[in-house]
């Protein structure tokens, strides 16, 4: 892997179509376990998280509508940069 | 994380059957695929804790990488306790102080993605510092 690829850094910006609950939440933070070099970054408003912390991702308490930046840094970024964001994004009924 | 073993499970000991399984199905919700065992009431059912069920949970969780427990109040942890005592030597299995759902759910994120003995019982132990928003 290219050094540079340890400084590679990815923005998406999403509204949530629902709230950030705890479901969409653990899977946040499997996703972040499954990239464990890169590191994502999660802001709504004042409220910031990192994934890895399903518990502060869940107190963000984002509703829906909410603006949510996602910032990964690290190897691979993009790609978890997009599979956050499909989280994020995902229809889903259940608020659990 | 682990290697050539499977993932650090999880035992949800509480005074309540439906306390335990219903934190247990919550979990498992969030955390897919990490193995929640719950171990609720007392032996007829009611309310109330027993060592036979901690520790038959603790061998439905073990997967040779360890064991969590986490009680939910008062006596939970002297049964907890017990089982793990007359288990000494016979088990990886450790009692975790950490408040019951949101402690279950850190530890079982963490367990689900790999993460060893120390780095579950340390996801749980910091859920007691987590603002619920």
């Amino acid at each position: 892997m290219p050094p540079s690829s340890e400084d590679d850094v990815a923005e998406r910006v999403v509204v949530l179509p629902k709230p950030l609950h705890a479901r969409p939440a653990g899977q946040l933070a499997q996703l972040a376990g499954r990239h464990k070099e890169a590191t994502i970054q999660l802001v709504a408003g004042e409220k910031k998280a990192n994934a890895r912390g399903v518990l502060a991702v869940m107190a963000m308490g984002a509703v829906t509508g909410t603006e949510v930046t996602v910032t990964v840094t690290g190897p691979g970024a993009e790609a978890v940069a997009d599979e956050a964001a499909d989280i994020l994004t995902a229809a889903e009924a259940a608020d659990a | 994380m682990t290697e050539g073993l499977g993932l650090v499970g999880i035992v949800l000991v509480s005074h309540s059957e439906a306390l335990a399984e219903g934190a247990a199905d919550l979990v498992r919700q969030i955390a897919g695929g990490a193995t929640v065992v719950p171990a609720g009431g007392a032996p007829d059912g009611g309310l109330g804790t027993s060592p036979d069920k901690i520790e038959a949970a603790i061998e439905d969780a073990d997967a040779g990488s360890g064991v969590v427990l986490i009680p939910d109040l008062g006596s939970a942890v002297l049964s907890a306790r017990s089982v793990l005592a007359d288990l000494a030597g016979e088990t990886t299995a450790q009692l975790v102080d950490a408040p019951f759902v949101e402690g279950a759910v850190a530890a079982a994120v963490a367990a689900g993605t790999g993460a060893d003995l120390p780095a579950v019982i340390a996801a749980a132990e910091e859920a007691r510092d987590a603002a619920k928003f």
